[in-house]
């Protein structure tokens, strides 16, 4: 059993009356120890949601609950919170040690134990020996590290980082969502994170929240998100797809998981299988196959789905395709094993294990 | 001009740039003429002010701690200077923040409303002072010259604090917040500090502007508390020997010395460009 350490409870920001709003209706559960990540396009109200819960916005309507205690009025300096800002905000006049012990001051900790945290948050970060450095003498990716041992010395109720790899290169980019996740676990801070790369989410959450337009499309864990999508906006959103139509027909037998294995129904293309939700049957929904999880031979073959190839791209370890099968162009990704590649225009036939397709719950939207 | 004929359009150009700088050079030259004539003047053995000097003595230097007016009228602008420098820091750091930080209605009114007393003429805002202390018998006093020096140093403060608050990151006020700050102590903490170098040259430009200002302190307390400058004016009424621009030249000196030590210190010019 876990306990929930923070609930938003339909929770909203409006900026302006007669404006949509930019957080609307919110409702989520975070678990004590969970590193969760709100993800999302920019623009869909990660960074409102984030600082309607560290106290530097109200919301105009809902509540926020940290461990069982409305927080939803208390000003921000009491709440206990530890944020690293996109642009790090270390204070500029303060040397590494002075940055870090500023929360511990805050706290009137003494004088000697703050010298004894402060040195620890900086060692954790690896930054022990920088200590005096102001920080405009550090790298971007030092100063992160200031900003989060900044944030974690006070031990924080909750960890609120927004965008905090974004201004980092990539490989550095890559080092510290290791860093910034093991760090996580160690302290066990339960975490807010907030991204627009959906690659820093599945690989650093427990959970991910995918918001969209100022609400949450989906909550849940990363092969949730990435498996089980619930609306074609996640679908897309996360990792590469394949969406198209399809008329659900009979429900055929149960997937090793327990789901129903649906026979569909692609119009002008053929039917195959896909899983899904029960009691689909007769509807038309959208299904999602990963292009990696396509199975393809060349030429006519029973039993698939038939297509002519109009593009092939050789990057080295993958060999992509596109393949035309009616109104629908696929996209295919398969390993090199076999060294042939296949001309433009031949014909292919492509077939997926029923579990390899998953018929989407939402019902499809009016375009 | 050993190098071969240059060619005629490189020639004109040439000129053209040497007739540049040469009305640069008379416009400096037009702008600094009398201070250059007071320095001369401030060390020449003329007994009356006049120009060219006969020799040369440091006598008029000598002289300036005897004369009784000046060093009143020194205390009183010190006095009334630091006062009002003081006070309009309070003011003026506190608008500025205000006008930057938070949402007040009618931000672009007040923020003119601010920056006006630099569009009124010196004179009207003298003339309005007097007429409004003189029936409350305040003239002739400290505070009078120090509420008319107010006015017209405000402006000065709110516009080189609101230019380091524009250019100062909020994130870092935000982020002393949410480590457990409240308002006062950000402002003490993290503001303050990163704005410091608007603040302070608010300050020394008010300072300046308050101990060099004459026509409010004429108005408001002649005859009462004569400011230096009210002391020079009288001085050169009545007398008309070097003394005065022996002063000039230690004032001139003095504001050098206070521009270029706040300059080395906080980059002065740095908070104003
Ligand atoms: N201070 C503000 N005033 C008005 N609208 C805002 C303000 N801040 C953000 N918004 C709007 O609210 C929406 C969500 O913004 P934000 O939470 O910053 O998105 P994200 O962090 O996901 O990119 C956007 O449409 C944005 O334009
Ligand atoms: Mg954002």
């Amino acid at each position: 059993m876990t306990a929930v350490k923070l609930t938003l409870d339909r929770l909203t920001k409006q900026y302006r009356a007669g404006l949509a709003p930019a957080v609307d209706r919110l409702d989520m559960e975070v678990e004590e120890g969970h590193l969760v990540a709100l993800l999302g396009p920019s623009g869909c109200g990660k960074t409102t949601t984030l600082r309607m819960v560290a106290g530097l916005m109200d919301p105009t309507a809902g509540r926020i609950v940290v461990d069982g205690r409305d927080i939803t009025a208390t000003p921000v300096h009491e709440r206990g919170m530890g944020m690293v800002f996109q642009s790090y905000a270390l204070f500029p006049h303060m040397d590494v040690a002075a940055n870090v012990a500023f929360g511990l001051q805050m706290r009137r900790v003494a004088k000697s134990k703050q010298t004894e945290l402060v040195r620890n948050a900086l060692d954790m970060v690896k930054l022990g020996h920088l200590a005096s450095r102001h920080p405009k003498e550090l790298s971007g990716g030092q100063q992160q590290r200031v900003a989060l041992a900044r944030a974690l010395v006070v031990e924080p109720t909750l960890l609120l980082l927004d965008e905090p790899l974004s201004n980092l290169d990539a490989k550095l980019r890559e080092t510290m969502r290791t860093e910034i996740r093991s760090i996580q676990r160690r302290t066990g801070a339960t975490t807010l994170f907030v991204t627009h790369d959906q690659d820093e989410a599945l690989d650093m959450a427990d959970r991910i929240a995918v918001m969209n337009g100022g609400l949450i499309e989906q909550f849940g864990t990363p092969a949730d998100i990435y498996e089980r999508p619930r609306t074609r906006f996640v679908a897309d959103f996360i990792g590469r797809a394949n969406l198209f139509e399809a008329s659900v027909a009979a429900a055929s037998g149960t997937g090793s998981k327990g789901e129903t294995v649906y026979r569909i129904d692609v119009p002008g293309i053929g039917t195959s299988e896909a899983i899904g939700e029960a009691g689909l049957e007769g509807s038309q929904r959208t299904v999602l196959v990963r292009p990696h999880r396509v199975q393809v031979e060349l030429g006519a073959q029973p039993g698939g789905l038939t297509g002519t190839i109009e593009n092939v791209s050789y990057t080295g370890d993958a060999l992509g395709y596109s393949i035309r099968l009616g109104d629908v162009l696929l996209q295919v990704e398969r390993h090199t094993a076999d060294g042939t590649i296949p001309a433009r225009g031949e014909q292919a036939t492509v077939r997926w294990a029923a579990e390899d397709a998953y018929v989407l719950p939402e019902e499809v939207r009016a375009p | 001009m050993t190098a071969s004929a240059p060619a005629p359009f490189k020639k004109r150009v040439d000129g053209g740039a040497m007739a540049f700088r040469v009305i640069v050079a008379l416009s400096y030259l037009f702008l600094l003429a009398p201070l250059l004539i007071v320095v001369v003047i401030a060390f020449s053995s003329n007994q009356y002010l006049s120009f060219p000097p006969e020799g040369f003595t440091l006598r008029w230097f000598a002289e300036l701690p005897q004369q009784a007016g000046f060093m009143q009228g020194l205390q009183t602008s010190l006095i009334t200077a630091s006062a009002a420098t003081l006070i309009v820091l309070v003011i003026g750091v506190s608008a500025a923040l205000a006008l930057d930080r938070y949402d007040v209605p009618g931000k672009a009114a007040l923020s003119s409303f601010f920056l006006s007393p630099l569009l009124v003429p010196t004179i009207v805002i003298a003339l309005g002072l007097v007429l409004v202390l003189g029936p409350l018998g305040l003239t002739n006093t400290y505070e009078s010259i120090v509420l008319g020096h107010i006015g017209i140093t405000l402006p000065y403060v709110v516009r080189t604090t609101l230019m380091s608050l524009a250019t100062s990151d909020t994130s870092c006020e935000e982020a002393a917040r949410v480590l457990g700050a409240n308002a006062f102590t950000v402002f003490r903490r993290v503001t303050l500090p990163i704005i410091r170098p608007g603040v302070i040259a608010g300050g020394v430009i008010a300072f300046i502007v308050s101990f060099d200002e004459a026509v409010i302190s004429l108005f408001v307390a002649e005859s009462g508390r004569p400011t230096l400058p009210v002391q020079i004016l009288r001085y050169v009424e009545y007398s008309a020997d070097a003394a005065v621009a022996a002063l000039s030249v230690v004032l001139i000196v003095f504001s050098a010395v206070v521009v270029v030590v706040v300059e080395r210190l906080m980059g002065l010019k740095r908070t104003l460009a």
